[in-house]
This record gives structure tokens, sequence and C-alpha cells, in this order.
């Protein structure tokens, strides 16, 4: 008797071993986000070994940011194209060669290529797809599930920095460098965690997956061709593609997709300008480098309680409109930020923004996923992170050349917030819209309704009826073409 | 010379051929004209000191002069040496003051030799330095100031008491050695004002100048004076055999007139000569200095240090550099890529250990549905029906 290779399809676990699929993406956030960071502790070093100002050395820390969020999708194609554990394996394997590269440089050149682009890239591989396997293997705790395995970004900066400032004065930046390109290559080992699953709803559109399917067989067959292959190939490729990334054409997405952009553009400037803001209305060096310590440690309680408090039943089915809060507050304690003038004031700042701060990173991936679906969940989480990466470059340097022309913060700070602020609002009122145009839909279709109740009783009244129902249902979409059963 | 009267210290000071202090009639000047104090402590500064106190402010140096310059105005006759001074002073009350003070009227034009000596020493900056202090003071006040070329001082000691101000006693020391003219005693209402001016010029001078007031209790302040410190680095530089690195050495508001760079491992000493291929020295900046020292071995590790010379003394400062060889951080490294290696053997291990049992499970399982849908061939369409959709329900 043959064989049937039957892929067990099943739901997600809601736990099992859903909770080492987080305690992965955990350790993934404290290796790629959190080391990130601590790569601005090295600069000090760098400059006097260099003799380079600060403004060339922090451009390490730009490129890598930039590199690790540009290249998002490059990740999320390559997981799924190969696999989630050899993506993430590949990943931790190209950062760790950057570190290696990096802790033999001779000049700051080399750091860029090495330490920028090299780990950049390796950090991107890892990001998206060790995300959107968290989602995979959650679905009613998908909330308290990205809250844990989000605040290691937090959790990991904290541990890190003092950590690093120890290798440093140990090893100096060199032995620095090895270690922790040691320590990222525990990146291999979050790879090996995230086993495969695959879902039911992978297997929602049969049709597609078939024709690719067999195109690839057909490309196998043909491959002494030359000519022919290279047609198969770019067929094949620009059929796939268009299958994984059909979901950029949904309109919610792109809705979502431009509120991103003008929430990142808000987010980014305040790690930057908080402490000079903090020293120019009169609070001491101490009480500002405490001010960020607050944002940090709040900002990871707001991680894993927000994630837990919208898991609540209450709050279960209103993720959407919790991000959007979140998105909101943010925003408008930007705009109140230029009145805070001293230091008790902006300790109350602080915690707020770094809670909020800390809820929306969280809910981006459930939004995300509610918006797509799982199984293009790893693609579209590429997208939304290659997003965040243009407005991560572009703000700071807006902001503070704002600064510098106007000679007050307040213009930058209240640009900012409003960025924030229409973020939200566009979410709102996108969803406001189609709340309209469903209950719309609703009263039409209830005014045909009672016709068909006088049909309901019986098997043979019920044929009769699904009959009728079949044209009802022609003529209610020839009647509004904007019409689909949701 | 505790508890003696102005009056009396004049007399017992003359008779002992030392310098004789200030003349009683010009000690207490009238509230208000600081003048008169100037006058008076340029007086006090004219007046001769005994050669043998090597520490004494720069009064020997101008008194034979002012004593020539003097005698020539009088005549031949020498005049007595009280005389001389009563004289020297009255026409040193007439000089205008040469600091911010408001200048006396007088008709009198002072000594041209007093004016050149006095011209010399303007050039350098004037240091006012007050310390405060009260009959209830309980631990010495003290005052560190930092100079770094030569300046003229004047230091401040005033004395707040409820008791009688003439029974105080106020005197003047330099490290422990007493000094004796060239300080003025005011009193306004209840404070006592001392003042004691000279000038700093080389290394000798500088160390601690003390104001005592003497009651029942004696009150002390003291001003320190150093040449700026260089803050040398705690933690130890490290640096790796074939690397190269920079030491720094940073003087903060000062400017050294020469840095030298020593080495020493163990005990002894040595200047770093400069070799074209191994040290490189760097002084872009007047108040820093950069050594770079290329090619490290192991021998080039140990305590560095750096010498500012200054005007009036010297200042060190101290680096401590190690040099690794490349194997120390290796080992951590190493240690790292084992553990990293050996969870992902295990991981993957398990992972294909849970795979198999899934699949002989599966397995299992298919051989059992077949076996019974062969069984219930036998059995009708009704009993297979419910029976395979439990298969289904469990199977899955």
């Amino acid at each position: 008797m043959a064989k049937v290779n039957r892929t067990r399809s099943t739901s997600p676990p809601d736990g099992g071993w859903g909770w080492m699929i987080v305690a992965g993406c955990f350790l993934v956030t404290i290796c790629t986000r959190a080391v990130t960071r601590c790569i601005s502790i090295f600069f000090v070093e760098f400059q006097t070994y260099f003799t380079q100002d600060y403004a060339q050395t922090a451009w390490i820390h730009s490129i890598v940011d930039c590199v690790t969020m540009l290249c998002a999708p490059l990740g999320s194609v390559v997981s799924n194209h190969l696999s989630c554990q050899v993506g993430i394996m590949l990943g931790g394997l190209l950062a760790s060669t950057g570190f290696i590269l990096g802790s033999f440089a001779t000049s700051l050149k080399h750091l860029y290529l090495t330490l920028g682009v090299l780990t950049g890239l390796g950090f991107a591989l890892c990001y998206s797809p060790a995300i959107a396997m968290v989602g995979k293997y959650f679905n009613r705790r998908k909330a308290l599930a990205y809250g844990i395995a989000m605040s290691g970004s937090g959790i990991g900066t904290f541990i890190l920095a003092p950590v690093v400032q120890l290798l440093i004065e140990q090893f100096s930046w060199r032995g620095a460098l090895l270690i922790l390109g040691g320590f990222v290559l525990n990146l291999c080992v979050c790879g090996a965690l995230m086993r495969p699953i695959t879902l039911k709803e992978d297997h929602a559109t049969p049709e597609q997956n078939y024709v690719c399917r067999t195109q690839k067989e057909d490309l196998k067959r043909v491959s002494p061709y030359s000519s022919l292959t290279k047609e198969w190939a770019q067929t094949c490729l620009c059929c796939c593609l268009q299958q994984e990334y059909r979901f950029l054409l949904m309109s919610d997405f792109v809705v979502l997709a431009i509120s991103v952009l003008f929430m990142a553009y808000g987010c980014s400037p305040l790690f930057v300008y908080l402490v000079p803001y903090a020293l120019s209305v009169g609070v001491s060096h101490q009480q500002a480098a405490f001010l960020m310590s607050i944002l940090g440690v709040i900002d990871i309680i707001g991680n894993i309680t927000f994630g837990w408090l919208t898991n609540r039943r209450c709050l279960k089915n209103y993720h959407y409109i919790c991000y959007l809060f979140a998105v909101g507050m943010d925003g408008f304690c930007y705009l109140c930020l230029p009145m805070l003038q001293s230091l008790p004031l902006l300790v109350p700042f602080s915690c707020t923004f770094g809670y909020f701060d800390g809820a929306y990173v969280t809910l981006i991936p459930v939004v995300t996923a509610e918006i797509v679906g799982t199984t293009s969940l790893s693609s579209a989480l590429g997208v939304v992170y290659f997003l965040h990466a243009v407005p991560y470059l572009v703000s700071p340097p807006i902001a503070g050349w704002l600064v510098d022309t106007t000679g007050s913060y307040t213009a930058a700070f209240l640009l900012c917030g409003f960025s924030m602020i229409f973020s939200s609002v566009l979410l709102g009122f996108a969803r406001l819209v189609k709340r309209m145009r469903k209950t719309q839909l609703q009263f039409i279709a209830k005014e045909s309704d009672p016709k068909l109740q006088l049909w309901t009783n019986g098997a043979v009244a019920y044929s009769v009826t699904r009959e009728l129902d079949q044209k009802h249902g022609e003529s209610v979409a020839t009647a509004m073409p904007g019409y689909s059963p949701t | 010379m505790e508890g003696r009267a102005p009056r009396d210290r004049l007399r017992g000071v003359v008779q002992d051929g030392r310098a004789p202090p200030i003349p009683p009639f010009l000690q207490r000047p009238v509230r208000g004209t600081g003048s008169g104090l100037r006058a008076t402590g340029e007086c006090a500064q004219g007046l001769p000191a005994p050669a043998s106190r090597g520490s004494s402010p720069p009064g020997p140096r101008r008194t034979p002069g002012a004593m020539r310059a003097l005698s020539g105005l009088l005549g031949a006759r020498a005049p007595t040496p009280r005389l001389l001074l009563l004289l020297q002073c009255l026409l040193a009350t007439a000089r205008p003051g040469s600091a911010d003070d408001s200048a006396p009227d007088s008709p009198f034009t002072s000594p041209p030799v007093r004016e050149e000596m006095l011209e010399k020493y303007s050039n350098f900056s004037l240091e006012n330095h007050n310390i405060s202090l009260t009959e209830h003071s309980s631990m010495p006040v003290e005052k560190n100031i930092t100079l770094e070329r030569a300046s003229n001082i004047k230091l401040t000691c005033q004395f707040t008491t409820s008791g009688d101000l003439n029974a105080v006693n106020v005197t003047w020391k330099k490290d422990d050695e007493l000094l004796e003219n060239n300080y003025l005693v005011n009193a306004t209402g209840s404070t006592l004002y001392t003042q004691y001016r000279f000038t700093i010029m080389n290394s000798k001078q500088m160390g601690s100048y003390s104001c005592f007031f003497q009651e029942e209790k004696e009150q002390k302040g003291t001003f320190n004076f150093k040449v700026p410190e260089l803050h040398g680095k705690n933690k130890p530089l490290i640096s790796y055999v074939g690397d190269s690195t920079v030491l720094t050495c940073k003087c903060q508001n000062c400017v050294p007139l020469n840095w030298t760079w020593y080495h020493s491992n163990g005990s002894v000493q040595v200047p770093v000569g400069v070799q074209m291929n191994k040290y490189v020295i760097n002084e872009t900046y007047a108040n820093e200095t950069k050594l770079k020292i290329k090619q490290l071995l192991e021998e080039d590790g140990g305590s560095y240090w750096c010498r500012a010379l200054f005007q009036l003394g010297e200042s060190e400062g101290h680096i401590e550099l190690v040099v690794l060889s490349y194997l120390v951080p290796l080992k951590p490294f190493f240690a790292i890529v084992a553990e990293v290696v050996l969870l992902v053997a295990i991981i993957l291990l398990c992972e294909k250990y849970t795979q198999k049992n899934k699949k002989h499970s599966d397995e299992g399982r298919e051989f059992e549905q077949i076996e019974q849908l062969k069984s219930d061939d036998s059995n009708g369409i009704e009993n297979n029906v419910p029976r395979l959709r439990k298969n289904e329900s469990t199977g899955q």
C-alpha cells in the first residue's frame, strides 16, 4: 500500500511548544534589539582609538538599525522559502561573523561594513521570522505571548549595558566585540527552537498553491533546456511572490502601512532628545539619565502588562482600538512635553510615554495578524518593519534641524506628537468607515429578510429559499458593486 | 609673642634686631578707608626683614635699596633705623595704591626704586582669598588654591568674636614657620580683619599659609597653595600584542610649560624617548599630551607617568597599561561557541526524536484504521459511518 504523505494541519496550540517559541523569540529580541542599543557603548572607545568625532562613530548605530529594518522583507522571504529554522540560523551566523570581523578592524570604514552592514543583515534575517512564528503558535493568548517576547529588548538593554561595559574594561573593545559575537551566536539556538507548524489556514487557497506547485514540478522536469528554465523560473517567481504579497492590495493593510509610517516618524526622536531637553530645562545629568532608565524599565512593564490586559475577556476583541489608544496617548504625551519644565513633571511623563510605547510595540504584530491572517504574517511583518526604517533614519535629523533653527524643542515635539495622533486618527477613521459600510449592507440585507423567513420551515422549503437566496444574492450583488460578504 | 599688645610687639621686635612691624599709629587706621590699609600694607612690604628667613616675602631685597635711597634723600648722615622707617612709612602712605582700592591724595612722591620694583610685580595677576572664623569655630578652616604662574597674593582672615578685640593675638605662619611682618590688622565693630600680602614667584614659596587668632582658644585658617593636579585614570588601559594604543594626559583649565613622559616597569622610572617607529608624542593642544605606542609588546605594559612642568612646580599623572595576548578573550569566546553547538545539537535531536515518535504513532494508527475497516467490511454501512467518524476525530 502506498504511503500517504500526511501533513498534519492543526490549530494554533496556544501553549505547549508555543512557550518555547516565545522563549526563543525573547532571546532573539535580546540578541538583536538590545545588542544594537548596546553598540553605542563602544563609541567612546572607537573615538579615542580611531581619533574620530562622535558624528562619524554614530553612523555605525544608524547603519545597523537601518539595515535591520530595510532587509526585514528579505528575512521573511528567506524564512518562507527555506524554513524558519534555517533562516534564523543563517542570520545568527552572519551577525556573529560581523562582530568577529569587526574585532580585527583597523579603521572606521571596516567597522561600517562589518559591524554595520553584515551584522544588520544577520539581524534582519532573524527578527521578523521569529516574531511571525509566535503568531503562528498562539491565537487566543497572542497579545500576552507577544508582550513577553517583545519585552526582550528592554530587559536585554537593562542587563547587557553593564555587562558590555564590564567586557570593555576587562578585554578592551576588540575582546569585547569578539565575546559579543559569541553571544550573538545564540541566535542559532533560537533558530533551532523554531519548529515548523502547518496551520489549517495554510490550505485556504488550494488552487493557487496547486498552480505554483505544478509549475515547480514542471521546472524540475525541463531543467536541461536552459532558455525554458529561465522563463519558467520567472513565472514561478512572479506567481509565488504574487501569492505571498497579495495582502499589499488589501485596503486595511494599506491604511495600516501609512499609519505605521507616521507612527515610526513620531516615536524615534524622543529617545534621542529627551536627555538634551531635560538638561535644557535645568535637570542635572544624573537626573536626566534616571529619566531614561525609567523610560526603559516602564517600557518593559508596558510590554508585558498591556499584552496580558488586552487578552482579558473584555478587551479581547478590541486589539485594534487598544493599539489606536496607545499610539494616541503617546502623541498626546508629546504635545504636553513642551509645557513640562521641571523634574517632578518629567518623571510622570517618562512613565506614561514608556508604558504606552511598550504597549503599542506589543500590539503591532497582533494587529497585523488580524488584518492579513497567519499565513502571510511573516511577509506582512517584514513589510511593516521595512516601513519603520526610513522614518527612523530621517526623523532624528529633522528634529535636530528644527531644534537648531527655532532654538527650542517645542516645534520638534509638536511635530512628532501630531504625527502620532494623525496615525491613530487615520486608523480610527478607517475602522469607522468600514463599520459604516457594514451597517449599511446589513440594513439592506435585513430589508429582504421577511420574504425568506416564510420559507425557512422544512427541508423542502429550505431548498426553495436557497434558490431564492441565490437569486437575491445576485440581485444584491448587481445593485451594489462594492458588496462582499465578510 | 602671644598676649602682647601690638605696641609691645613692635618694641620687642625692634629690640631683638628683627624687622620692625608697622608703626602703631598706622596699625589701626580710620574705618572705611581702604587706602589707609593699603598704605600700611605697602609700608609693611617695604620694611626690612632679616635675611636669615628664607620663607619670608621678598622684603629683604627691597630694603637695602630703599634704605640707600632714603639715606640719599636725607643727606650724608645715616639716620637712625627707626626714623628712617617712620619717614619711609610716611612716604608710603603718600603714594597711591597699585590695585583696585582708591588712592589717597598726597603731596609726596614715592621713591623711584620702589616704583620700579612694584611695577615689576604689577604684571602678575592679583589673587584675593578670604577666610571667615568665629570664636565658636570647632574645626580649622582650610582653603585650597591652585596656582600655575607667579602672582601677587592677598590673603584676608576675619575673626568675629563677642569678646574684647584688643585681647586677640593675631599671627601668620607659613608651614609652621612664623611670619613676622607684612601683615596688618584692622578692627571693624566686632570683627577683626587681618591681611597678608606677598608675591609667589617660585616653587619654594608654595605651601600652606595660616592665620591664627588667639583668644582663649586658638582659631586657625589655612590657605593651601598647590600647582594644578593631573587626574590620572583609575582603571588600567587594556591593549593587545601587536596593536597600537594612545595614552592621554589632560590638564583642565591650565597650560603647562612642558610635558614629559616616563615609563616604569618595576621601580625605575625611565624617560620615554621618541623612537620613530615606536613612540609618537602628539601635542596639538597646550593643555593635553598624547603618547601613541605602536607594535605593542608584553614588556610595554606597566605604569606610565606624564609630568607637567609649571612655573611654580611640577605635577604628575599616572596611567596603567596592560598588554594582553589574543588568547585571553578567545577562551570565553570558545566556551560560548561550545555551549551554542551543544544546545543546537540537543534541540535538533529532540525534534527528530519527537518527530519519529509521532510518525510511529501515526503509522500505528493508520494500521489500526485499515484493520478496523477490513473487519468492518462484513458489517452494515450504518455501523461503519459512526466508527469512521470517531476514528477521524481521534486521529486529528
